[in-house]
């Protein structure tokens, strides 16, 4: 009998030992939204795109700022659309295929990944548009330009640098300048692996 | 593979097995409540350590009752060194103590763990051996295999304060004086995380040995896993 009791003491003290002295947090968080919740101007947005298939929304909380995003899949192609809390569209990701992009622009591109890494591996293409909102509309749905608006690219890699590999989102211009890079960091696993 | 196929498979193993208990088979049942600590150490290094008890409520077989009301089985503790070696990949090793009805049983642990993020979940592989030495009992070496994914209830990854359930499922080889036994586990679990230092999991852990030699032992564990980040 003095075992089970020897035990539960043991974990109380391990547990009250544990509790953080610097509880300095990283908040950053997504979860579903329904679309009762959405900002009407989003909705609004994108209902004129007539998606048939399914549509997720989420909410993301980020330090700085929060944001709402639609994700779905349209003529084949995955979406994601970032609105502000208001419901005014932010940007237009759409995944896209590294071959697909121009010569010039990936070369560009990997000049700065060389520069960066010692070895890399691109893991995800995304082409993003940001400007005018009805501009926007009508280069998705009829793949015409009636005005001007931003290229972007963002694009996720791996990176191994001497000691070290890591994921990377970089945002490169439509020239293929570099316009900002962050280091992706995984959520923490201890649950997958003990 | 997607959701649904993943649930699929496991749903049906888990079908395949529950039939077999309907036989004259025997079963413990009971507690397997933990605490892992966990601690990021410099150049991609980490520790891992690990108080798991075990108390048994109910064991007998299938077509009777159960003589047994409570009874403490065992505690372990095992310290695991990990280092990172790729994007997602860790090896590490570790040892663990038991302490078993007055009996200590040490066991050597070598592991190797992929942990993949998909679209809408996370995917663990885990490659472990081990070998344990008891006093009383040969040393058996087992070569162990586990998948498990962490799917969650909210959004496309799991936050603080969010939930998730946690899927496991592992297959253990095991050799004991030239004996060889198949053990199967099948672990659902709910879990939450409550911040980024702490997350709790609740579920059952099923684990059915011993079928190929038709003796077959069920066991049923209530866990209550408490994983903390330091």
């Amino acid at each position: 009998m003095l075992k089970p009791i020897i035990t539960g003491i043991v974990f109380g003290i391990l547990a009250i030992c544990s509790i953080p002295l610097n509880a300095q947090e990283k908040y950053e968080k997504e979860s579903r939204l329904k679309a009762k919740d959405v900002p009407s101007e989003a909705l609004g947005f994108i209902s004129s795109l007539e998606v048939p298939g399914k549509m997720r929304w989420y909410f993301e909380e980020g330090i700085e700022r929060n944001s709402v995003e639609a994700k779905f899949k349209y003529n084949n192609e995955k979406y994601s659309i970032e609105f502000d809390t208001l419901g005014n569209l932010e940007d237009i990701e759409i995944k896209i295929k590294w071959k697909h992009l121009q010569k010039t622009l990936k070369d560009s591109i990997t000049a700065q990944l060389l520069e960066d890494c010692k070895k890399f591996k691109i893991q995800k293409v995304q082409i993003q548009y940001s400007g005018d909102r009805s501009i926007l509309l009508s280069k998705i749905k009829t793949g015409e330009s009636t005005g001007n608006y931003i290229v972007r690219y963002e694009i996720v890699v791996k990176c191994s640098k001497a000691r070290d590999v890591a994921l990377f989102e970089y945002l490169f211009s439509h020239t293929g300048q570099q316009l900002s890079v962050s280091k992706i960091i995984f959520k923490n696993s201890s649950n997958l692996e003990y | 593979m997607n959701t649904n196929r993943l649930f699929l498979l496991i749903f049906s193993l888990y079908l395949s097995f529950s039939n077999a208990a309907l036989a004259q088979n025997s079963y413990l049942a009971g507690g397997l409540p933990s605490v892992n600590f966990n601690y990021k150490l410099k150049k991609a290094w980490s520790v891992n350590f690990k108080l798991e008890s075990r108390q048994l409520l109910k064991a007998g077989v299938f077509t009777d009752n159960s003589d047994i009301n409570y009874e403490y089985v065992l505690t372990d503790y095992s310290f695991i060194t990990a280092k990172k070696i790729g994007l997602n990949s860790k090896i590490s090793g570790g040892y663990l103590i038991r302490f078993r009805n007055g009996e200590v049983i040490h066991r050597l642990i070598q592991q190797y763990t992929i942990t993949q993020k998909l679209s809408r979940f996370r995917l663990s592989h885990r490659l472990v051996t081990d070998q344990t030495i008891s006093p009383v009992e040969a040393t058996e070496y087992r070569l162990r295999y586990r998948l498990a994914s962490e799917i969650p209830l909210n959004g496309e990854s799991v936050d603080p304060q969010e939930c998730y359930l946690k899927i496991s499922n592992e297959y253990l080889n095991s050799l004991k004086n030239r004996d060889y036994d198949l053990e199967v586990r099948l672990v659902p679990m709910f879990g939450y995380i409550i911040n980024e230092h702490h997350k709790i999991e609740l579920g059952l852990d099923y684990r059915v040995k011993s079928f190929l030699d038709q003796n077959t032992r069920h066991s049923f564990w209530t866990c209550l896993n408490w994983y903390i980040e330091i």
